[in-house]
């Protein structure tokens, strides 16, 4: 009796506005490692873009008051850390795995260095004058109750992810923009020879992924909440990079990954209000990503031994 | 304006140390196939490439319809009406036909591809040039002719008037071959220049208009085709007179040292996986594998040494079964393997000359002593095997990167021959060799035989199978299409088993004549 009151507190319909609202900073930061991943560049800087973006977000807002400047800032400010990755990794030919982990490493202090520097503190800042991205209000559906509750009040930023997932679809499978990405991504040499400037995409692709990432630290400290913490992303960018393996790049298959980690995030947290040790609810996230990239990864070899058996034919 | 629509001269490109051309000339024709001809490495594919823009020159001119290239990359050379088909295809395996024939030269429609636009456009060129393509099928699924041909109608598309290809015909059997050669001069019946690469002098002298030929980098001269014959080219092409035939000798084949027992092995290609092959190799025999890359040889010979899952079926060697056993045990059990690919399994390229000589046997006496190698016997035995195998330069502990094709197969070569194995599984022992070095390495697998030696010889060149084996197997598809001795093959008879056809009935005439 008393387990199913629990539960039913627990799977409401609430829970899937609580799932979409902590996926969103991990669907933009998946969507950031898409765009690199399409030309075949693990981007491990992930969690580090984000972060500065997250910085710059709150610091441009609070200064000018505006959150448009901030969240413009925060993609300025992505691009600027991807921009430096690009250069390591393409011109100078370093491993995009050791640059991308200094990346995040620098990130973090940076971060912390300037919280001190600007704001003259630790740990995080938050005020009053920090302008936050806005909440979307239908008037039309406060008289509706589920509805209501279920799609009022969201931040903008966190309508646009759906549109921007369709946008990146559109993008990386429409366009022309798109095929010379995936050319570039499974085949330099063909691009090459097509007359297409590998590196040059290469460039765009990490700059764009840049941007993507600032909007996510961005839409963390300005929609999902309105603060700076340091190391505030909390291996966001990890799960979102996770997240893209599973969806294997495509837009929307890795924002499927991402609700899976969203959702196993907002039942811990309502686990936790039930008696569940905190330490278990705190390691549900990374449980999940272990488990999500090992049964994606053995889904795959599967299907790949399947096609490749001689005893299957069709 | 000059007469000629491409003039190279004086090139030289150097890559690092290597020169890869000393001194390139070249001139095209409006409306000729102007064949460049030469050994592997002798500098032909490069000239090709400067002249696609895909290196930088070092020094000298490049001339594209009288205009002087002072810059040069893929994108300006097609501007400038160059297309060029690649040895290695240059297309993209997990998209389709369609994207790959547009791909850098995409036609829009507001924010999009518009596909409708380039399929009537390529359609066009399918219609005119009789060509057999499906647009819509992944570049994965199709067939090497298919794929060849997809690259020609790209670089149609580009509007390509001077189209080069590198060596075209390596991919093909005799028959699709001749398929592409009606394509060729029904683009030079349209006033297409074209530039044909290749090492087959046959084809050549077929084709041709003017031959060039190159040899260590460096240009040999010109001539028309009414004016020479295949032995005064290979005059020009090496400098003497090569005896590639063999003495074969095929009357005391021994007992059974390999059996291939109804094996089914996967692939990531359909055409490539195995479903139920049968076979088996002698003492004292060697048995060639003829067929088209890609039909199962590769699969074939990584189950027999290890490398590939075996999912039905049995291999016995020497009387053992060696069914997925590690590639260690199955060395041990008796077999030396020279892989297809050299630069991936047969050397360690970063290590020196005798460390890949005494890599497989470093573990055992006299090279190692307890823990420790023993670097003084290591020596001895490299400076032993450079001499016999007359590998260039002689200096051992050179790393293998420094030698040229040739001399780095004859470490693999030299390695796996002497340990005096009783298998010797040979995959494309002489692929992207030298003629000196290719004469060597047939002698070696000849020697190997005569000393009792099972050889299991896998070759897409038909004039190596024909040439070494005692037994001929054709595959096709994963299947044994045909087995003959050496004697009763030609190009023909060959040719048509390696396309599928399932009986020789058809051949028979043409086969008679050639008998050895």
């Amino acid at each position: 009796m008393d387990v199913f009151e629990s539960l039913g507190k627990i799977f409401n319909v609430s829970l899937i506005y609580a799932t979409f609202r902590a996926s969103t900073p991990i669907i933009y930061a998946a969507l950031c490692a898409a765009v690199t991943q399409q030309a075949n560049i693990l981007n491990v800087g992930t969690e580090g873009i984000m972060l500065v973006g997250a910085f710059t977000a709150v610091a441009v807002s609070f200064l000018t008051g505006s959150w448009i400047l901030g969240v413009l800032a925060a993609m300025c400010g992505g691009a600027v850390i991807a921009t430096i990755m690009a250069i390591g990794h393409i011109k100078y030919n370093s491993e995009i795995c050791a640059i991308g982990m200094g990346i995040n490493l620098f990130a973090i202090a940076i971060t912390k260095f300037l919280l001190q520097v600007i704001f003259n503190t630790s740990g995080s800042f938050s005020d009053p004058g920090i302008d936050p991205i806005p909440t979307v209000h239908f008037a039309f559906l406060e008289n509706i109750p589920v509805l209501n509750g279920l799609l009022n009040d969201w931040a903008f930023t966190e309508w646009f992810v759906i549109v921007f997932i369709i946008i990146l679809q559109f993008l990386f499978y429409k366009t022309v923009w798109g095929l010379r990405l995936r050319a570039v991504g499974q085949f330099p040499m063909a691009a090459q020879t097509a007359g297409i400037n590998v590196n040059a995409i290469k460039y765009q692709a990490i700059l764009i992924s840049g941007l993507v990432g600032g909007l996510a630290g961005a839409h963390l400290s300005l929609g999902y909440s309105t603060q700076f913490v340091e190391n505030m992303t909390n291996n966001r960018g990890f799960m979102g990079v996770a997240a893209m393996y599973f969806g294997g790049a495509n837009p929307a298959l890795t924002a499927v990954g991402c609700l899976l980690f969203g959702f196993s995030d907002s039942v811990g947290a309502r686990l936790q209000a039930y008696g569940f040790p905190a330490q278990f609810v705190l390691m549900m996230p990374y449980l999940v990503t272990i488990v999500v990239l090992a049964v994606s990864m053995a889904i795959k070899v599967a299907a790949s031994k399947k096609k490749e058996s001689s005893l299957i034919t069709g | 304006m000059s007469e000629y629509v491409v003039e190279m001269k004086d090139i030289v490109k150097d890559f690092g140390e290597v020169h890869a051309v000393k001194d390139g000339q070249f001139t095209l024709k409006k409306g000729e196939i102007h064949s460049l001809i030469g050994e592997n490495g002798a500098g032909k594919s490069t000239m090709m490439k400067l002249l696609y823009g895909m290196y930088p020159i070092t020094a000298g001119e490049i001339y594209i319809n009288g205009e002087h290239m002072t810059k040069l990359d893929p994108k300006i050379a097609i501007n400038h009406g160059i297309g060029m088909v690649h040895q290695e295809f240059m297309l993209v395996n997990e998209l389709t036909v369609l994207e790959n024939v547009i791909l850098g030269f995409e036609p829009v429609k507001g924010m999009t591809i518009d596909f409708d636009k380039a399929r009537k456009d390529i359609q066009h060129y399918i219609d005119r040039y009789n060509m057999e393509i499906q647009l819509d099928k992944k570049v994965s699924q199709i067939s090497v002719g298919e794929a060849q041909r997809v690259e020609i109608i790209k670089t149609l598309m580009r509007g390509a008037e001077i189209i080069i290809l590198d060596e075209p015909t390596a991919v093909l059997t005799p028959q699709e071959t001749g398929k592409l050669f009606e394509i060729l001069f029904n683009l030079k019946a349209e006033g297409k220049s074209l530039v044909f690469i290749s090492h087959k002098l046959n084809e050549v002298m077929t084709i041709s208009d003017r031959i060039s030929v190159m040899r260590q980098g460096t240009y040999m001269g010109t001539v028309n085709k009414e004016e020479t014959s295949p032995l005064d080219l290979t005059k020009k092409m090496i400098g003497r007179e090569v005896f590639l035939n063999i003495e074969k000798d095929y009357s005391k084949a021994g007992e059974k040292i390999l059996e291939v027992k109804d094996v089914w092995i996967p692939s990531q290609k359909e055409s490539s996986k195995i479903r139920g092959m049968s076979l088996y190799v002698r003492a004292g025999e060697i048995v060639g594998i003829a067929g088209i890359d890609g039909n199962g040889q590769s699969e074939l010979i990584e189950a027999i040494t290890g490398l590939r899952r075996v999912e039905k079926g049995s291999v016995i060697l020497n009387g053992k079964d060696i069914t997925n056993k590690t590639p260690r045990r199955i060395r041990e059990t008796g077999l030396a393997h020279i892989p297809e690919d050299r630069n991936t399994r047969g050397l360690n390229r970063t290590m020196s000359i005798e460390d890949n000589l005494v890599a497989v046997e470093l573990d055992k006496k006299p090279f190692t002593s307890g823990i420790f190698m023993n670097v003084s016997e290591q020596d001895k035995y490299a400076d032993h095997m450079v001499k016999e195998f007359d590998i260039r330069p002689a200096d051992y502990k050179l790393p293998t990167s420094s030698l040229s094709g040739g001399n780095a197969q004859k470490v693999v070569v030299a390695r796996e021959v002497s340990m005096n194995k009783p298998l010797l599984v040979a995959s494309q022992p002489t692929r992207g060799v030298d003629i000196g070095a290719i004469e060597s390495i047939r002698n070696t697998l000849e020697k190997a035989k005569k000393s009792g030696a099972g050889v299991l010889l896998v070759s897409a060149e038909l004039e190596e199978i024909i040439s070494l084996s005692d037994r001929i197997i054709v595959i096709h598809e994963g299947k044994i299409t045909g087995e003959m001795p050496a004697g009763e093959a030609n190009e023909n008879n060959l040719g048509l088993l390696m396309m599928g056809a399932d009986d020789q009935v058809e051949t028979d005439k043409e086969g008679e004549k050639c008998h050895e």
